[in-house]
């Protein structure tokens, strides 16, 4: 591959090897703990060369401290995090939708809540790049979904300066701050993909990216009715209402194959999903009685005051993905209500 | 054999916003305070308050009250606190 001759404007220091790199990054609290890839001068490049930008390139402003991120330090720390230069242009994809206002990033970065970015990659790049959408696809395992999603934890760290006790003034966090990125299933599924269904044209990629809390794992084994099924996801979202946030947004449903061929068979879509769970997740204010907060059931709109997990059927994110056994389902609920909201983002069309 | 690798943070980066000149004094100033809506900043900022009065020579203490914690401001908030000559923004969680 012949480079753009391109300059970087980043201060460079001359190391014996990658084990001194690693431990003068660890030294400056430049990385997430784990070890790092030693961004070099060629992976830089080969890094803005895939994703078709100059080094000096905004990727994006964070508009409430209005600070810059440069191609030139992204591709710094996503060679860092171990990313392929073919992955490029979905980190900057999902950094582009996360300088968009209504995600609200330099709040979801900050707040004690906790949170941290919760990524859906679909389209033709998923294939591309060997993303997982099947097998224990929130753990570990596969590079594409473990660099991507760390990329983005290092970009926030190192450019951003969300660094815990700082900027970053989580509480307890959680562990999808390393990484919490995963592909789509949609060989094995007849739905609609998340990002079609937010605007991006059929067989083109996209990202979605929510300020995801912690995901909540349900099992239902003994039912095959579709509306048994979509109740225990409700509940599990009306638990978190009542134990971590009342507040309504974006909660996101990760289905996988048992469940999901069972809501098939009986001819659900994503749509009568996200039906289903406006009209059932909801919880009355007497309810929090019952989970050790009676304390707040006479304020304000008093004990039958109704509130909904989803301000409207579309605030609820349904994905397709995980193995193939097992009648397993993941919640994950939002930072704080539509304090942030999810944002959905095409990937340049340059991705290969 | 050396391997030459790059900053990975902002550095100098400039914000695209400069900053507002810092005052050498608080002598007869027009301080605000923006309180985050937070359980226990008015406790805080009514602290500050008494300590900017009492110590500092203040002329005028402004109070700002931001609606939610975790978002910007309000355009007519920003509007408002342009009366003050500086503003101390504090969260009291």
């Amino acid at each position: 591959m012949i480079l753009p001759r391109q300059t970087l404007h980043s201060t460079a220091y001359d190391l014996a090897d990658a084990l001194d790199v690693n431990e003068l990054y660890q030294q400056k609290g430049w990385t997430d703990g784990l070890p790092i890839v030693p961004p070099t001068e060629e992976r830089i490049i080969e890094c803005l060369q895939a994703v078709g930008l100059a080094a000096t390139d905004i990727v994006g402003v964070e508009h409430i401290r209005q600070r810059p991120i440069t191609a030139e330090k992204v591709a710094i720390n996503a060679v860092m995090a171990g990313c392929l230069p073919v992955y490029m242009p979905v980190v900057v994809a999902i950094l582009r939708a996360m300088c968009q206002e209504p995600f609200n990033m330099h709040g979801t970065a900050a707040s004690t809540g906790g949170s941290a970015p919760f990524i859906v990659v679909n389209g033709p790049v998923r294939a591309a790049i060997g993303m997982n959408a099947t097998h224990n696809v929130l753990g570990s395992g596969n590079r594409a979904n473990a660099t991507i999603g760390r990329a983005i934890r290092l970009v926030l760290i190192n450019v951003l300066g969300c660094i815990p006790g700082q900027l970053d003034r989580s509480t307890l966090g959680h562990p999808g701050k390393y990484t919490f990125c995963i592909a789509e299933d949609e060989e094995d599924s007849p739905w609609t993909p998340l990002a079609q269904e937010r605007g991006v044209p059929a067989g083109m990629s996209g990202i979605t990216v929510m300020a995801g809390a912690a995901p909540r794992q349900l099992l239902n084994e003994w039912t095959h009715d579709p509306e048994e099924i979509v109740e225990t996801f409700a509940a599990e979202m009306r638990h978190n209402m009542l134990t971590y946030s009342v507040w309504s947004g974006n909660y996101a449903l990760i289905i996988p194959k048992q469940l999901r061929e069972l809501l098939v068979a009986a001819g659900w879509h994503k749509h009568d999903i996200r039906e289903y769970i406006y009209r059932s997740a909801r919880v009355l204010r007497r309810d929090w009685a019952t989970v050790g907060k009676a304390n707040i059931v006479h304020r304000r709109g008093g004990p039958d005051q109704e509130f909904t997990a989803l301000r409207a059927p579309d605030d609820l994110l349904v994905v397709a993905a995980g193995g193939p056994a097992g009648g397993f389902g993941m919640v994950i609920p939002p930072w704080f209500g539509a304090k942030s909201e999810a944002m959905t983002q095409a990937i340049d069309v340059r991705t290969p | 054999m050396s391997i030459r690798v790059f900053d990975p943070t902002a550095e100098d980066a400039p914000a695209t916003q400069p900053g507002a000149a810092r005052l050498t004094s608080l002598e007869g100033r027009t301080i605000g305070l923006l309180d985050n809506s937070k359980f226990r900043v008015r406790e805080l900022l009514d602290h500050v308050e008494a300590i900017l009065r009492a110590h500092f020579g203040v002329a005028q203490v402004l109070r700002f009250r931001k609606p939610d914690a975790s978002r910007p401001a309000p355009p007519k908030i920003l509007a408002d606190m342009q009366r003050c000559e500086a503003i101390i923004a504090a969260v009291g969680d």
